[in-house]
């Protein structure tokens, strides 16, 4: 996709940067094209063509440091912008802990962009009239019929496909190359009880490759999602066995992330402060980079400053494992660089259960969350407090929509407390989380 | 064009530059939508957009142009460059205009394009000094200043030619405090469609004023009980609740696909006589003022609720033909890459006469006082919301006792609504940076009065 005019451009770029006086730089150069299919109520109703291409600059001048980026790539445009950026990033204090990252930690087999298989040639042929069809085919609008509980009122369907590719190279002889199509389709429907409420419900499907998604179930999910929240309303307060879907599961375990995070442990705004090889959360859990895994979206070879990524332990049996560190805040903090952040985290099963199922009737009752809605967590305490949504289940099956609720308490608390961990991780999702269970949750609404 | 100076451990040593560029064509067949863009205005580039945007038409309805006069006249048309002199009405119906000058709500003083970001630096240092002057326990300010400068140039099948210069300029801060092994963060921002003249030492005052304000507060502040209970919100940045529970439900595309919970209401009565709900697009230099909405209707003032009635829904250009009514300006886009869409741009209750916000605490007797939220989410359908408190106390027998946190506010957008009892004088439209996103963001504003609400679920402890 990228073509070698384009690789010139950025070779260009880097040229330009040293004459006008910087002694480093790092550019990347991605382009993608997406095209969009959306349906309303089993017609086409909206249709996009979407084609970017850009260039961001990373420049290391007299002690300084900035970041910049255009879209106007001719060589007269480029110049231009390469000397304001140059000039901007003279007026800025020096830094001298802002450099490239060592070569030796730099990835050096990314040279085709298709190392992970994310790059499917089927992509080129598929036609508009393809992408009409797929939309249309999935569409359920007057496929499902009404029943005495509800009526469909909405359905907004969206098949995409893109491509995309970016290269990545620096003054150091950096050259990394990611390559990935993806092909999805989502729907979101509002149905109608009888009483005038309205319930909404939203499924997808994804995959780097064409002949690996899968849209048929997609729109009845959405549907039986929707219709299962009719009439819910919120239990009474108290502290009760949560099991959390693995369709939402990663609101747990991003905070923990971010709290891992450099920016936020430099600045002492982390909850996870002075935790590095600690035993800070129950045995039973256990955080892996997968970066790795060939053939699904959202696996990489290499950060943004062209470092390898490499599988390994974040959390081993609740001791962690590691901190992500950049260049630049491993030097703030007299630390050994890592990785910027962690590419795909991956929550390992515990206690024998493989499925949603499996865990409730393991837990026997409580509250599955099957969706958040608002809350926050404080990033200096783990402090959180979140809306759920869901059902009230006991004797290992569900009984009744939950609504209106909140669940509250403090992350390091939280995961001393996971009980469950199934093996139901969606492959199409950024994090593979799998149905949790944590007991003795607050839940009040 | 946008630029961003950040100062960060006492240094202002990271900064950028963005150049972004391009062309959106969309073609319209009844309520039906093409889309594409490109990042090159030449003629290939454009009619390859037009194409794959024209087969939303079920035809290739612009192959058939190639090089025509027309598209020669579009070349033309495109190739005039948007006016530095603000908004402009080039052409009405093929009409060229005399003047074109239209009102503008965001004069610039000085243009961002012709500064030196080092005059700036200056700025941040200070900020961070008045900060820590302020307070002992600070450990950290992170500080940023953004601003741009968007050049648009619009044109329509309906022979609409019209020119705006959008600028933005934000001052965002957020400091950590620590005491005795505790620690809490705070953030103050304000922002404005506004030249280089936003850059004041009198902003500079104000938002490290307000980033050290209740400091002591935050560090007594404990989770409290919670259960069923009256809440009276602020005055100002309260208003995010407008804007998210309810605000976003009164978009007309929502309701045209009949999935808000307003669909079918115009007309009736939805909450108490006397509460008058707008959106507003001509506030100068607020973050949601629109000169002309992105497809070129004009900014103007929206009731959304007179009187306690529903009175309109907030419309593009495809929801206004679908309603037969005329648009309002509220089809935005976040940028070239997008398409325009029903948003909001200034959103709030205007005032009503039940007196001052310490009448509608002592009203309330018990309950919670609020005055900042955050990380909202609501969805349209149902109306449920849940808002985290960034910042509250308890009501106990008409007064404001115990600083709260880390509880969330849940309930219903329209049921809140019907729900408000009271609605002080003391309107305020909030200065700070404001994000809408729906699919693409949108810079927004949002304010209210103070008001107390009956019966909402508050989160806390058992």
């Amino acid at each position: 996709m990228i073509e070698n005019y384009e690789l010139e451009l950025a070779r260009l770029a880097m040229d330009i940067a040293a004459q006008e006086g910087a002694q480093k730089c790092r550019v990347c150069l991605s382009k993608s094209v997406s095209d969009i299919f959306s349906t309303l109520d089993g017609e086409i109703d909206k249709v996009s063509h979407c084609m970017d291409r850009g260039l961001s600059l990373t420049l290391f001048v007299d002690g300084r440091f900035g970041t910049f980026s255009t879209n106007q790539l001719d060589e007269a445009s480029l110049r231009d912008f390469v000397r304001k950026a140059v000039n901007m990033t003279r007026i800025l204090a020096t830094d001298q802990l802002r450099d490239l990252p060592d070569p030796a930690r730099c990835c050096t087999k990314a040279g085709s962009g298709d190392e992970l298989g994310l790059y499917d040639p089927a992509y080129a042929k598929v036609s508009a009239d393809q992408r009409s069809a797929m939309a249309l085919q999935a569409a359920v609008t007057g496929r499902i019929p009404d029943t005495p509980a509800y009526k469909l009122i909405s359905e907004e369907g969206e098949y995409s496909d893109s491509e995309f590719d970016a290269v990545t190279l620096d003054s150091g002889g950096l050259f990394c190359r990611h390559k990935e199509t993806s092909f999805e389709y989502g729907v979101e429907v509002t149905v109608e009880a009888p009483d005038g409420s309205k319930y909404s419900g939203f499924w997808w499907e994804s995959s780097p490759r064409l002949d690996g998604l899968r849209t048929d179930e997609v729109g009845r999910k959405a549907v039986a999602r929707a219709a299962a929240q009719i009439g819910s309303q919120p239990f009474p307060g108290g502290k009760y066995t949560m099991v959390v879907d693995t369709d939402v599961a990663s609101r747990l375990v991003t905070p923990v992330l971010n709290a891992l995070g450099g920016y936020s442990l430099q600045q002492g705004n982390s909850f996870m402060n002075g935790t590095l090889g600690q035993q800070v959360f129950g045995e039973s859990v256990t955080i892996i980079d997968d970066c790795h895994i060939a053939g699904q979206s959202g696996s990489r070879l290499f950060d943004s400053e062209g470092v390898a990524t490499a599988p390994g332990p974040v959390i081993e049996n609740g001791v962690v494992k590691e901190y992500f560190i950049n260049t630049y805040i491993s030097r703030k903090m007299e630390i050994a660089p890592t990785i910027e952040d962690c590419t795909r985290a991956h929550l390992l099963p515990f206690g024998g259960v493989s499925d949603r199922e499996a865990i409730l009737r393991k837990c026997g009752e409580g509250i599955l969350v099957t969706g958040f809605n608002g809350g926050n967590c404080n990033s200096a305490t783990g402090d959180f407090s979140y809306g759920i949504e869901g059902f009230r289940f006991e004797n290992g099956k569900i009984v009744s929509p939950v609504s209106g609720m909140l669940i509250t308490g403090n992350f390091r608390e939280l995961w001393k407390n996971l009980i469950a961990a199934g093996d139901d991780a969606r492959p199409c999702m950024a994090k593979l989380i799998p149905t949790l269970a944590f007991t003795n949750v607050d839940f009040n609404g | 064009m946008v630029s961003n100076l950040m100062l960060r451990d006492g240094e202002v040593s990271s900064g950028g530059l963005t150049v972004d560029y391009g062309c959106g064509v969309r073609v319209l067949e009844g309520e039906k939508t093409g889309y594409a863009y490109s990042e090159s205005t030449d003629m290939r580039s454009l009619l390859e957009a037009a194409r794959a945007a024209g087969a939303i038409a079920g035809k290739d309805s612009f192959a058939s142009l190639g090089m025509t006069k027309k598209g020669l006249e579009m070349t033309n048309k495109l190739s005039s460059r948007p006016s530095n002199r603000g908004p402009r009405q080039l052409q009405i119906g093929g009409v060229k205009q005399a003047s074109g000058e239209i009102p503008n709500f965001y004069p610039m003083q000085r243009d961002w394009r012709t500064c030196n970001p080092a005059d700036f630096v200056e700025g941040l240092h200070k900020l961070e000094s008045l900060i820590r002057a302020k307070d002992s326990r600070v450990a950290k300010v992170i500080a940023l200043l953004g601003y741009s400068v968007s050049e648009i140039l619009m044109y329509n099948s309906l022979d609409e030619l019209t020119s705006d210069l959008r600028p933005m300029a934000s001052l965002s801060v957020q400091v950590v405090y620590q005491s005795k092994g505790s620690v809490q963060t705070k953030s103050a921002s304000r922002s404005f469609r506004m030249g280089v003249e936003f850059f004041t030492d009198e902003l500079i005052n104000e938002v490290a004023t307000e980033a050290t304000a209740g400091i002591d507060a935050m560090f007594e502040a404990r989770r409290p009980a919670g259960g069923q209970m009256s809440v009276v919100m602020g005055a100002g940045a309260s208003g995010i609740l407008l804007h998210e529970a309810m605000g976003h439900a009164f978009e007309a595309d929502f309701n045209r696909k009949g999935q808000s919970i307003f669909a079918g209401k115009i007309g009736q009565q939805i909450c108490r006589k006397g509460i008058n709900i707008v959106d507003d697009g001509t506030l100068p230099f607020f973050r949601g003022s629109c000169n002309f909405d992105d497809e070129g209707v004009p900014g103007q003032k929206t009731y959304m609720v007179t009187d306690g009635v529903l009175t309109s829904y907030l419309h593009d250009r495809i929801s206004a033909n679908y309603y037969g009514v005329a648009p309002t300006g509220n089809g935005r886009r976040e940028s070239f890459r997008y398409n325009p869409i029903p948003r909001m741009r200034s959103t709030y209750m205007e005032n009503g006469a039940d007196g001052t916000v310490e009448d509608l605490i002592k009203m309330a007797g018990n309950g919670i006082y609020v005055d900042e939220f955050a990380n909202g989410e609501v969805k349209i359908g149902e109306g449920d919301f849940t808002f985290y408190v960034k910042s509250g106390f308890l009501i106990e027998d008409g007064r404001l006792t115990m600083p709260v946190k880390d509880i969330n506010i849940i309930g219903n957008g329209p049921q809140a609504l019907s729900d408000i009892v009271a609605v002080a004088g003391d309107l305020k439209v909030d200065p700070g940076r404001w994000t809408c996103g729906k699919g693409q963001s949108a810079p927004v504003s949002c304010g209210i009065p103070s008001v107390l609400i009956n019966n909402l679920t508050v989160g806390g402890g058992q």
